[in-house]
This record gives structure tokens, C-alpha cells and sequence, in this order.
């Protein structure tokens, strides 16, 4: 089954370790028939779409897990939504067998709102357009092995801003590559538009609000391939 | 507008999960909806405060009351601390981040005498006035208890109420009488004034201390009449009917001890000289292997958790122990859940349990030594020979443990030279035994980890009147003992003398010792529990600005008629029977378990307990 939940904000910090914990902990209270892993330490079968980062919350956020017997979609939400905490609550379940892809190779694109207050907000918000006309954006690419100059207005498919003149407030909808070769951190688009506007925003509060795959070209939630 | 400050300093701390909140049965009630609202804190970090059994009992027993809340605070570690006070954050419970200097009572756990700095740091913290004395109704009532509650006096100026002895009764008794005192409009002091007179309860504001010119006690007395010149402590006779929590908070993060903890027993009547928790928690109680079933049922349905443990003081003396494993093994085998028995006895009939264990998983086995040789295992009355050692080790090396790890203190009365060789002799011995079992029986990788630490004098121990080893004889021995300990396949680890030098102040402390703590604190002691912010410089500059000198309290030998500061407190165990022990040590005499016939330690006093014994 795929359950979609979310990365509430009070859960924010959470690293994937102690979400994993938290996860396996509430399937194995759920009373669903959920898969061991054969072997001397048996392990629940499961595997989160995406490790999000600590300190970033997420309102669709994807765990695939393993069952052995028939259920309910009705019945695995209201047995997960008893056992997790309300900052953890499923919104989604849907069962699916084996044949669908796994959700980590099928992860193509992540979809972002970024929240923007105070200084510079207005002039990095109306930088957007000039920033995306650019033919190239380069851009320092930090992986653990190495740091690398990538261009990285290849990765973003979409970037569009809502400003609040009285709350000085703009929320930004990122959409960005996220595969193995290319994944855009929204922390480094952030960094670059910023550059690229001369300005500075008080505060930033970065949110993923989807994981995407791809069909015919077009973007689809994960949990709908 | 606090709490979006606190989610800001989230942001900056090194384990936000810390002071998170929000964990799966964390009980949140409407604060309107009770009369007294109680917060519980644990002098030290999340993650070892979730692993007190204790706090977990209580903060359960309390919520279980319609008329009262309770809620939780840690200690926070010196990154968030620092920040709160430079963001004036006052400190704030975790379930509804709530200033904890808002609630009407604050019970705070006192489990080992390096966490007294924290006291008074989270006090500082919380802004609630330091002494008992400054304190209004605009703060809260100050309660501790736990087991360094047996000696309060270190910590009088800063407690408004001791509760001596268990907990779960003289909580509910001790929120009785808050609720009536706020519901009437009486003073806080005539409030303190009731308190003292529950059982168990010391209110040191209401007793005054005289001193000799020598330094020790001349007198201790109430200053009221009605309040009670001796405190009795707190005994349930009953675990059955005692509440348990049968659901537990599953923390987010991962804490010392992450699962299932189910007390089996309470007490101990093994009667080993130097241990405080065998003395104080006497006498011995069993639960029903039917309530422990339950109990572990209903605890796996509600935490999810992957592995239980039975706790007590000594799990192997519980009378149905080999059945009460086998069916919890049964029972939860499907479910792949691991049962750890810690505080292993060996002597106890274990084998078979075992060797079921050992199907879920090989943990090393822990011998709980604490002396070289038979003699000195004598005089603690540590009743384990080397015999019981060597045919344990030789049972697990052959069934494919290699891993074991050996206790030992060093420091005991009446030890010599021969007896810290014994040491290097035991650990030697199990090496030998180990390449002795036959290879294709024993598994690879031999560990013997063997740890010595610091005897500290404890009190209401027969050992309570012996001076604790000075710094320099301890370090005399350490280095004896290092060079002895250079075995091959043995990890030997022993522990600094000063944190134990200290530990031995406060242990067997007067009311000057509070006077010399809050001068630590004042220094900037806080955790002292952890090596990487022990400052022992600190700690002797706040004896020198005292003018106390701690050799009196740590290495000063005590007459049998000295009054000792923690005299007025009834323990159960009576100071004729300590003193008879501690003459029978100094002759190196054995005094067997008391379920073999009755001792005498004066348990019997109390109501319900000892029956049939
Ligand atoms: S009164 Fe007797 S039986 Fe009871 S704990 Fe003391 S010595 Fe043991």
C-alpha cells in the first residue's frame, strides 16, 4: 500500500531516522497484516518515496509498505490515522500490487511552496521573470562527494510568485527535477534567485507540497502513476 | 507569541526532537478543565529522562485524575538553554509549551546527585525564585522525591516538599492537599504546614539544624509544634493494585532505553552492604505473572514497540520468572518481539529462559562482580562466587555467546592490595574458559569488557559511617589496576574519582552542602553528569568560597553515635540493624538473602509488608 501523510510542521525536524522509527512503530500498533522481511532481524517492508530533510515539512509525503493479506483502503487510513500523531496524519491510502513502479525510481519531480516575508521579499518576487529568461543559471551543486558548477535552469519547470503587498508576503511555487543526476535543492534556487535579485528576504519558509512522475511528459503525483 | 518563539529557537538547536512535544500518547488536556495542573521534570536530557520508569508511572497516575493535568520538562541541554535565555524564552513544558513557572506544582525527580546543578538551573530557568522562601502562589509548590530524596538535605533551601519513599500514593496525596489549600485561599505556608504532616513528606523549611564546632549535627528538630520529628516513608505493599501505565509515550526520537519496561518486582532482600536501592525500597513485591501479562499486552498494542524488558532491582530473583518468559515469548513470538532481561543474576535458574532468549537475539551477558576476591565479596555481602562465574561463562561461551561484561568497584572497606589483583585474576579466568570451549562450539570475536567505578558511601547503607578513598588513593589503585588489567581480549574501563568524590558530598550531606551547590551553579556547574561539562575546578572553588570542606563529608569516618543528617527519615530499615551489618562486615561475615529467614531490618514495622516471612 502507499500511504501519503504529512510532515506537520511541529514534526518538522524530524530526520529520517526518527521518521522511519516513528513509521514502523505505528504500522506494527496499526493491526494491518504488514510484511516482515525474512532473515535473522525481520524488518517491516517499506520505503519512504523521499528522505525530506530534517527541518523542511511536507504535505504529501509518500511511504510504500509491504502487506500480506486483503484490506481496505478505508480501513488502512482509519487503522494508521489511530496509531500517528496528528503532525503525522494520513491523508491518502491506496493499495496497489507489485507490478507499480517503485516510487523512488518513478520520482522525476518535487513541487515546493516557498514563503517569503519581510526585506527583500518584493524584489525577489518580481526578480522571477528575469530570472527564468536567463539561457543559464549556474549554480555551486554540493553533493557529499563533490561540488560541482551545474545549470541549473535546466531543473526548474516552474517558478511562479503570489505577493502580498500589505503582509509584504509572497509565496512561491517551485516545481524542480529531482532524479538522481539532477535534483535541485529549493534551498540552492532559493540562494540563486536571491543572487540574481540583489535582495534578501527576513524569512523563508520552504514546504514540499508534492512528489511527481512523469507520464507523457506530464507532471502526476506519485500516488496516481 | 512564546510558542512561535520557541518553534524559532527549534530552528538553532542541535536535537529539536528534544523539546519537541507531540509524541504518539502524550495526554493534552484543556488547562481549564482541571484544578491543579502539575509539571514533571526530569534534571537531565530528553533522552535519558523518557527512560525513567518512575516519571512514566507518575506522569500516568496524575493524568489518570480528572481534576488535574500533567505535563513534562527536560533539562535543556547547554545549546538551549543558552538560547533561552538569550531570547527570553522562560522554560515550558513540552506537551503545551506552557512557562512551567505557570503551573501549581512542580515535582522534580531526584535520581543521582550529579544532576543538582540542573535543579537550579531549570528553576532559574523556569523564573521561579531559588529558595523556598521567596517563593508565592504566583509559583508553584516544588516537590522532589526519587531515591536521593533519602538524604534531602543538600537540596533544603531549593524543595519546598520531600516525598519520601514511592511515589504513586503520596502524589495523588500530596495534589489532595494543594487543591483543598488553592480551593480555601490559604497561605502558602500553612499549605507547606499540611503537607508536612502527610506521611512521607518533608518540608525542610519547617526544621532547623544545629551543628557542633566540629562540623557535624547537634541537633534537628521541627520548629512547629504538630509537624513530625521523624518521617516515614512511603511504602506500597501492593503492586497489583498499584496503578501502571498501560499506554507509554513512543518518542519520536531514539532514547537510552527505547521500549517496552515492565516492572516485575520491587526491592531486593539480597542485603549487598554498599547498595542503596536494596536498602531503601525493601521489602520485596511481586506482581502477578497474570497482571504482567496483561500489562505487556496491553503496552505492545499501544506503543508498537519491538522489545520488552523486565526491570527491577534483580529480575532473576522474580519466584515465576522462567514461566512469565516463556509466555511472553509465546505470546509475542508472532509479533517478533525481543525479551531482555537485564540485571542478570547469575545464580539464579536461568538457563533454560535463556537459551529461549537467544533465539531473538545474543546480547552480552553482565556479571555484577564488584570485588576481586571471595573475602571482599563477603564483606558487601555480595553473595556471587567465583564458582557461580566461571560455570555461567562456561554455559554461555559453549552456547555461542562471546560477549561479557564484568562490574567491579574498587575502593570498598577493609580493601587491600590482593584484593584489586583479584580483579585482573577473575578477568583472566574468563578468558581462559573462553579458549578453553572447544572452537566449533564458541563464537568468534571474544569481548570481556570489565569495568571498575569508584565506591561511593551511601546512606542509609551499613557502610554510611565509613570514609570514602581519598582522590589520590583512588588514583593510586586506578593505576594499579591499569597496569594489572593489560590482558588480552579484556577492555578495561574505570571511572574518574572526582565525579565520585563529589557524588560522596552530597550523598551524605548536610544543609551546608546547599550552600556550596548553589555557589557551583553560580560558577556555571550544569550536567555534571557528563564528563565533557564536569568542571572539577569549579566545584572546589565553590567548597573554598563556602568555607566547607568536602573531606568531611567524603572521607571523614562517622562514630555510631554521630546524628547523622538523615536520621529523622524512617527508611523501613532501622539504624541498629545497619550497624549490626556493617560489624558483621568488618568480620567478613555473610548475612543470607532474608527469603531465607528473616533478618530483622525492621520492615516488619510496616503494615502489609514481609507477610508470611
Ligand atoms: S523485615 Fe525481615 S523479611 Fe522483611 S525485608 Fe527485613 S529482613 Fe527481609
Amino acid at each position: 500500500m502507499i500511504l501519503q501523510f504529512q510532515k506537520g510542521d511541529i514534526v518538522r525536524h524530524l530526520g529520517l531516522l526518527d521518521l522511519q522509527r516513528t513509521m514502523q512503530r505505528a504500522l506494527r500498533r496499526s493491526g494491518l497484516p504488514i510484511a516482515y522481511s525474512k532473515g535473522f532481524s525481520p524488518h517491516i517492508v517499506m520505503s519512504f518515496a523521499s528522505a525530506l530533510s530534517s527541518g523542511i515539512p511536507g504535505d504529501a509525503e509518500l511511504l510504500d509498505v509491504g502487506l500480506t493479506d486483503e484490506t481496505t483502503e478505508e480501513a488502512c487510513l482509519t487503522a494508521m490515522n489511530r496509531v500517528l500523531p496528528p503532525s503525522l496524519a494520513v491523508s491518502r491510502v491506496r493499495l496497489v500490487d507489485d507490478r507499480y513502479p517503485k516510487l523512488g525510481a518513478a520520482l522525476q519531480q518535487a513541487q515546493y511552496r516557498i514563503t517569503l516575508r519581510g526585506g527583500g521579499t518584493k524584489a525577489v518576487a518580481g526578480a522571477i521573470d528575469g530570472f527564468l529568461a536567463q539561457q543559464e543559471i549556474m549554480a555551486l551543486r554540493k553533493t557529499k562527494k563533490s561540488e560541482t558548477m551545474v545549470n541549473i535552469r535546466l531543473m526548474i519547470h516552474e517558478l511562479t510568485a503570489a505577493y502580498d503587498e500589505t503582509q509584504d508576503c509572497a509565496v512561491l511555487t517551485a516545481r524542480v527535477s529531482f532524479v538522481e543526476a539532477a535534483t535541485l535543492k529549493p534551498e540552492l534556487l532559493m540562494e540563486s534567485l536571491c543572487a540574481f535579485a540583489g535582495a534578501q528576504p527576513e524569512r523563508c519558509e520552504i514546504r514540499r507540497t508534492a512528489l511527481l512522475g512523469l507520464v507523457d511528459g506530464k507532471p502526476v503525483p506519485l500516488i496516481d502513476l | 507569541m512564546l510558542k512561535e518563539k520557541i518553534d524559532g529557537l527549534l530552528d538553532r538547536v542541535q536535537k529539536p526532537a528534544r523539546y519537541m512535544g507531540g509524541e504518539m500518547n502524550c495526554v493534552l488536556k484543556d488547562p481549564d478543565s482541571v484544578a491543579i495542573r502539575y509539571v514533571f521534570a526530569f534534571p537531565d536530557v530528553y533522552e535519558v529522562g523518557m527512560s525513567h520508569l518512575g516519571s512514566r508511572i507518575l506522569y500516568d497516575i496524575i493524568n489518570k485524575r480528572e481534576d488535574a493535568l500533567c505535563e513534562r520538562v527536560f533539562m535543556p541541554w547547554v545549546d538551549m538553554a543558552d538560547l533561552m535565555r538569550s531570547e527570553d524564552v522562560p522554560l515550558f513544558s513540552l506537551e503545551t509549551r506552557t512557562p512551567v513557572g505557570d503551573f501549581d506544582m512542580l515535582g522534580i525527580t531526584l535520581q543521582y546527585e550529579m544532576s543538582y546543578t540542573n535543579i537550579l538551573e531549570i528553576l532559574n530557568l523556569a523564573r521561579i525564585p531559588m529558595h523556598s522562601e521567596d517563593r508565592t502562589w504566583d509559583h508553584p509548590i516544588v516537590i522532589a522525591g526519587g531515591p536521593c530524596a533519602f538524604n534531602p538535605e543538600p537540596l533544603h533551601h531549593f524543595i519546598d516538599a520531600f516525598s519520601i519513599g514511592d511515589g504513586e500514593i503520596s502524589t495523588l496525596e500530596t495534589i489532595d492537599v494543594v487543591k483543598a489549600c488553592k480551593a480555601e485561599g490559604v497561605s502558602r505556608q500553612e499549605c507547606l504546614r499540611r503537607l508536612s504532616k502527610l506521611r512521607g513528606v518533608y518540608v525542610p523549611s519547617l526544621y532547623e539544624a544545629t551543628y557542633h564546632e566540629d562540623g557535624t549535627l547537634a541537633s534537628f528538630e521541627p520548629t512547629e509544634e504538630g509537624v513530625p520529628r521523624t518521617v516515614v516513608k512511603n511504602m506500597v505493599a501492593d503492586l497489583d493494585k498499584a496503578e501502571y501505565p498501560e499506554s507509554i509515550i513512543v518518542p519520536f526520537m531514539e532514547i537510552v532505553h527505547d521500549r517496552i519496561n515492565i516492572e516485575v518486582l520491587r526491592g531486593c532482600t539480597r542485603g549487598c552492604r554498599f547498595c542503596q536501592a536494596g536498602m531503601i525500597y525493601r521489602p520485596v513485591r511481586e506482581r502477578s505473572v497474570e497482571h504482567l501479562l496483561d500489562l505487556a499486552q496491553k503496552l505492545v498494542d499501544e506503543t508498537g514497540y519491538e522489545e520488552i524488558t523486565l526491570s527491577s532491582l534483580s529480575t532473576g530473583d522474580y519466584t515465576c520468572l522462567p514461566q512469565l518468559a516463556h509466555e511472553l515469548m509465546e505470546k509475542f513470538a508472532e509479533k517478533r518481539i525481543a525479551l531482555s532481561l537485564p540485571s542478570l543474576r547469575l545464580d539464579s535458574q536461568l538457563k533454560e529462559t535463556l537459551e529461549e532468549t537467544q533465539k531473538v537475539r545474543k546480547t552480552s551477558l553482565t556479571y555484577a562482580m564488584e570485588a576481586g576476591t571471595q573475602r571482599l565479596r563477603d564483606v558487601i555481602n555480595k553473595g556471587i562466587t567465583e564458582e557461580d562465574l566461571i560455570s555461567s561463562v562456561t554455559d554461555a561461551f559453549a552456547g555461542g555467546w562471546s560477549s561479557v561484561k564484568l562490574y567491579f568497584m574498587f575502593g570498598l572497606p577493609t580493601e587491600t592490595t590482593e584484593d584489586l589483583d583479584g580483579i585482573a585474576d577473575l578477568a583472566g579466568k574468563v578468558v581462559r574458559q573462553y579458549f578453553a570451549t572447544p572452537k566449533n562450539l564458541r563464537a568468534k570475536g571474544l569481548r570481556v569488557n570489565c569495568s571498575a567505578s569508584c565506591f561511593v558511601p551511601k546512606p542509609f547503607t551499613p557502610f554510611q559511617w565509613e570514609p570514602q578513598d581519598t582522590i589520590e588513593q583512588f588514583t593510586e589503585k586506578q593505576k594499579h589496576l591499569c597496569q594489572i588489567m593489560r590482558i588480552k581480549g579484556v577492555e578495561f574501563n574505570w571511572h574518574e574519582p572526582h565525579v565520585s568524590f563529589l557524588e560522596a558530598c552530597f550523598a551524605r550531606g548536610d544543609r551546608k552542602m546547599a550552600d556550596v551547590l548553589e555557589a557551583a551553579w553560580r560558577l556555571g556547574c550544569r550536567f555534571d553528569g557528563w564528563s565533557d561539562q564536569f568542571s572539577f575546578e569549579k566545584w572546589m572553588q565553590a567548597f573554598e568560597q563556602c568555607g566547607v570542606d568536602p573531606a568531611f563529608y567524603a572521607n571523614r569516618r562517622r562514630e555510631k553515635d554521630e546524628l547523622l543528617p538523615w536520621a529523622f527519615i524512617d527508611a523501613g530499615v532501622t539504624q541498629a540493624y545497619l550497624w549490626r551489618e556493617r560489624e558483621r562486615a568488618m568480620q567478613a561475615q555473610v548475612t543470607p538473602d532474608c527469603r531465607k529467614g528473616c533478618q530483622g531490618c525492621g520492615l516488619k514495622r510496616f503494615e502489609g509488608a514481609c507477610e508470611g516471612r
